[in-house]
């Protein structure tokens, strides 16, 4: 806006100077200094156009209020729309999702149930092998227990009862019954497969001993005294036999000793007498 | 207080309507509304400024809405949907810290 009223002034005063002086040297000297002030003059700015005071306005300033207002109250409630409703519809994300995300998403959860599978089967073995464990624990005991009745029973340590034979045998009429004659009586019913003895009060295990001594009878250290109560759990029929058996222990028993043999075979056998473990000695068991 | 009135009135029937915006348009709503907020913004800060006007107000809300989905909307075409959703999002982020501490200092300093 200024530049043409600042080249004609200039240009203006160029004129008067070339009428004053027209020599080269004031000539350059001029146009020098104008083309300094032309150097200095501000370029790159635009002059910037004002708008006009208050542009085009209705008339009636209540209306055009009224107007401003429910535009604003119009746009401002289509935002908080929108924000309500983004507010409650969380849910659909996965609608919104595009292909690659969804593709990441299905993968990591993949891995994830990939780990928690693996895990799990961890916990399972390990569920299983302590399970196992347990039972194995329950079948050892049920085994120790088993071994403990039995070696109980066999060692003289528990009471037994069952099926089995006493056999009753009195003083011997023409002899005092031997200590060999009882022996072989008992070894003829281990035979016969007997499971538990007893003659009299004491109870015959592995290690019972029969001697002869003069008060009568020795069994264990103590004495027998006739008549002689033998009773034994096991087969009945076939301790019957080995008892009764031609020229077996019984009629051994009845010639020589002229002793009165009864075999009798009850229901129920019972033996209450216990053997006293011993301690050993020098027996050790091999670990 | 006619935006404050508006805000309330809108926030409401939003919650009380539950309209079914189509699945097309979902994706563009937040950047929608991050506009929206934008556009609501610079409108106060040139209130404060006493250059209000409404025409403006209007033009910018619609012009700033309409920009941010069709970027979007490009963006989900050329396959950098997410990229770009973040781009607009960050530049209205940044223009609604400006014009909010723009606000404040007509606040605070007038």
């Amino acid at each position: 806006m200024c530049r043409p009223f600042a080249d004609s002034s200039s240009k203006a005063e160029l004129m008067s100077r070339r009428k004053q002086n027209k020599d080269m040297l004031s000539r350059m000297h001029s146009q020098h200094a104008q083309d300094s002030q032309n150097d200095q003059m501000q370029t790159g700015s635009f002059p910037v156009v004002k708008r006009k005071a208050k542009g085009i306005r209705t008339p009636n300033p209540i209306r055009a209020r009224m107007t401003t207002s429910i535009l604003i109250v119009i746009l401002c409630a289509f935002l908080g729309f929108g924000y309500a409703i983004q507010l409650n519809n969380p849910t659909s994300s996965y609608e919104t999702m595009s292909e690659e995300e969804l593709t990441r998403l299905l993968s990591e959860t993949s891995t994830q149930v990939q780990s928690l599978e693996q895990r799990k089967g961890e916990l399972t073995s390990q569920l299983n092998s302590l399970k196992a464990a347990a039972n194995k624990q329950q079948e050892a005991e049920r085994i120790a227990k088993e071994n403990e009745q039995t070696s109980g029973i066999l060692s003289g340590r528990l009471p037994a009862a069952g099926e089995g034979v006493i056999i009753s045998i009195s003083q011997g009429s023409k002899d005092r019954i031997d200590a060999s004659t009882m022996f072989q009586l008992i070894e003829e019913l281990r035979n016969a497969g007997v499971e538990v003895m007893a003659i009299n009060n004491v109870r015959v295990v592995t290690s019972t001993y029969v001697s002869d001594t003069e008060d009568g009878l020795e069994c264990d250290g103590q004495i027998l005294d006739p008549p002689y109560t033998v009773k034994a759990i096991g087969d009945p029929q076939n301790l019957q036999n080995a008892v009764n058996i031609a020229g077996g222990v019984g009629s051994r028993l009845k010639v020589k000793f002229g002793a009165n043999v009864r075999v009798s075979v009850p229901d129920k056998v019972t033996i209450g007498e216990i053997h006293q473990s011993r301690q050993y000695r020098y027996a050790k068991t091999v670990e | 207080m006619a935006a404050v009135l508006g805000l309330i009135i809108g926030v409401v029937i939003g919650i009380f309507v539950q309209p079914d915006i189509p699945v097309v348009l979902q994706p563009y709503l937040p950047i929608m509304v991050v506009a929206a907020l934008d556009a609501l913004l610079g409108a106060a800060r040139s209130y404060f400024e006493r250059s209000f006007s409404d025409r403006v107000f209007v033009i910018s809300f619609v012009s700033n809405v309409l920009t941010a989905t069709l970027l979007v909307l490009l963006g989900n075409q050329l396959g950098v949907g997410s990229q770009l959703q973040t781009a607009v999002i960050v530049v209205l982020g940044i223009r609604i810290f400006s014009n909010v501490s723009a606000i404040r200092r007509f606040i605070f300093q007038s």
